[in-house]
Order: structure tokens, then C-alpha cells, then sequence
């Protein structure tokens, strides 16, 4: 007899408010065809509208679900331990003029940081050595090294990211987007755990 | 005169280790090594570097004079600022500021805004010094 069912969690999911996830929602199925359809229809949460913007469905509570229905049904699953259903709200879109200062406030944080930076390291004496040593010279403001090297420090950040303006220098994820990710993964993780009600029992339970 | 010697060695030593240790931390040979898919040079890379350490250190210490034409500071500066460039990046990214700044204001699909921003700052504020600043 087919009675063995393979499940896989999906890691992330978003939702409406109000709306009703199933196991197909939820989590990768594979059994035999009968009661795939039946099962894939199998109501695991209803989202409320007391639910906080993050919910943490344990595979335990889904395991319970499934039992439930096909008592005689034995269950193999892979993957995830959990999924973070994550309720999209209405976002009110965020103003321009947030993004425009946000904008502002990057550029002169990051144009007062360089400047900073040459300051606190002499730049300025360093390239007039510099500009002395190659030439024989002296020069108060050797712009001809200044410049190339000004537009250098932009064009080497943006290498660095792998971004020419949109337009990407080559296939790989760069560092920033893996940074993203990896900062989103230990959100999850931390989600995981602490929204999870049934990861943690408090001794003093009552 | 050998404890001079000595202390000097030690000295050099621990600032050149430091010195790589800081690169290797912010990762600037693997990234232009990925970015250029030129892995086995890697070796030539290295060596670069520490080349380019003992030049400086030479050129710091002797005050050499080259006599050689003005113009061949252009190719320097822009190497000089991408190398600059390639260590604010690292960084501004081993800091983290990006992913946590993006998330918390919700416009994670406008990151590259952000990171021109950045970008376009350092340009200015570098220009805006060594044009006008430095005279002040």
C-alpha cells in the first residue's frame, strides 16, 4: 500500500490578512495520487486579524493536522523544521521625499567620511611627495593625481559591488545581495525560534 | 646595533602582517579575483602586494626623485582611488550598514539607490577637498 507521504516546508510565505493557507501552501507533497488533491486542500491556519505580522507554523502542528484526517498515513519529512508565514499588509508606499532624504543623508555621510579619511591619513602631503618624487617637482595641489584618483574611489566601490549603474558586470550575486541574504536567514532564524511557541517551554508554565 | 636591528625587523614584521591581515579581513584579492575569474594568479596578486608595501616603504623612507613626466600620475591616481574605493566598500559591507538600513526603512528593492548614493558621495566629497577644501 502507497500510505507513505513525503512533505517538505517551504522556509517563507506571504499571505493576505483573512486569507486561509493550506498544506499546499505551506509545504511540497508528494503522495500517491488519491488523496494528493485532498491532501494539498487541507486547511493548516486561518490568519486573523490579531495575528502579528510574522507566524511560525511548526511541522509538528502540521504532522498533528494530517494524522488527524488519514490516521493510517505515515508521514516522511524533509527539510525546514518550520515555515515563517509573513502577512503582507496594505503598506502605505513610502514617500519620495523619505527616500530623497535618506538619499542626502547617505551622500554627505559618505562624502564627510572620505574627506575624514585623507585628513586623518595626510593625503594631501603623501600625494605632494608623491607628485615630487615622480617628477622632481613641487606642487601645492597636484590635481593631476587628485582627479583620477577621486573618480577611482567611486569606480572601485561600484566593482566591488558588481553594479554598473543596473547593469551588472558579470552573473555572480554581489557581496551586498549575499550580505542581504544572509542577513534576511538570520532574521528567519531568530524568528523561528522565539515566535515559535512550541520551541520554547518555560519551566513555570501554567 | 644588533638590538637595532632586531627591533627594526620586528617592527616591519608585525606591520606587514598587520597589513595583510587587514586585506585578507576585507577580502579586496578574492573579490577582483572572482570579479576577473583570474584565480591562478592569485600568486602574482599576493606578491604584487607585498612589492607594492616595500615600494612605498622605500619610497617613504629614501625620498627618491624619478624625473619622470607629469602625466603618468593620471594612470596612478585612478589605481590609487580604485584601490580606495575597493576598500570603503569592504569596508562599508563588513559593517553591515546596507542590509540593516534598507530593511528597516522597507525599500530593500531600491538598495542600489542607496549604494550610489554612497557611491556619488565619496566622488564628491573627494573632489570637492582637494578642488576647494584644501585652500580654505
Amino acid at each position: 500500500m502507497e500510505k507513505t507521504i513525503y512533505i517538505r516546508m517551504r522556509t517563507r510565505l506571504h499571505v493576505f490578512p483573512n486569507q486561509s493557507v493550506y498544506l499546499k501552501d505551506i509545504a511540497q507533497i508528494i503522495s500517491s495520487e488519491h488523496i494528493f488533491q485532498e491532501l494539498s486542500m487541507l486547511p493548516v491556519y486561518k490568519v486573523s486579524p490579531k495575528d502579528n505580522n510574522l507566524i511560525v507554523l511548526d511541522i509538528m502542528k502540521v504532522i498533528g493536522f494530517i494524522t488527524e484526517r488519514y490516521p493510517a498515513i505515515e508521514i516522511q519529512t524533509m527539510g525546514a523544521p518550520q515555515t515563517i508565514i509573513e502577512v503582507v499588509y496594505k503598506r502605505n508606499k513610502l514617500s519620495p521625499v523619505f527616500v530623497v532624504l535618506i538619499w542626502f543623508l547617505l551622500f554627505l555621510g559618505a562624502a564627510l567620511t572620505i574627506m575624514n579619511f585623507h585628513e586623518d591619513v595626510s593625503m594631501q602631503e603623501v600625494q605632494q611627495r608623491l607628485y615630487t618624487i615622480m617628477t622632481g617637482k613641487y606642487e601645492a595641489k597636484p590635481l593631476l593625481f587628485q582627479i583620477p584618483y577621486s573618480f577611482g574611489i567611486g569606480l572601485g566601490m561600484i566593482l566591488f559591488f558588481n553594479h554598473l549603474f543596473r547593469k551588472r558586470i558579470n552573473e555572480e550575486p554581489s557581496p551586498l545581495e549575499v550580505e542581504m541574504f544572509n542577513y534576511q536567514q538570520a532574521l528567519d532564524q531568530y524568528v523561528a525560534v522565539n515566535e515559535n511557541k512550541e520551541s520554547i517551554k518555560q519551566l513555570d508554565d501554567h | 646595533m644588533l638590538f637595532v636591528i632586531l627591533s627594526g625587523f620586528a617592527g616591519g614584521l608585525a606591520v606587514g602582517a598587520g597589513l595583510v591581515a587587514f586585506l585578507t579581513v576585507l577580502g579586496i584579492l578574492p573579490r577582483l579575483t572572482q570579479l576577473s575569474k583570474t584565480i591562478k594568479f592569485l600568486k602574482w596578486y599576493e606578491w604584487a602586494v607585498v612589492l607594492g608595501a616595500v615600494t612605498g616603504t622605500i619610497g617613504s623612507l629614501q625620498d627618491p626623485i624619478l624625473h619622470l613626466p607629469a602625466f603618468l600620475l593620471i594612470p596612478m591616481g585612478l589605481a590609487g582611488g580604485v584601490f580606495v574605493g575597493l576598500l570603503a566598500a569592504a569596508l562599508t559591507e563588513v559593517l553591515n550598514v546596507l542590509p540593516i538600513l534598507a530593511k528597516r526603512v522597507g525599500i530593500q528593492d531600491k538598495i542600489i539607490l542607496l549604494l550610489m548614493g554612497i557611491v556619488l558621495g565619496k566622488v564628491f566629497g573627494s573632489l570637492f577637498q582637494w578642488i576647494y577644501f584644501v585652500d580654505r
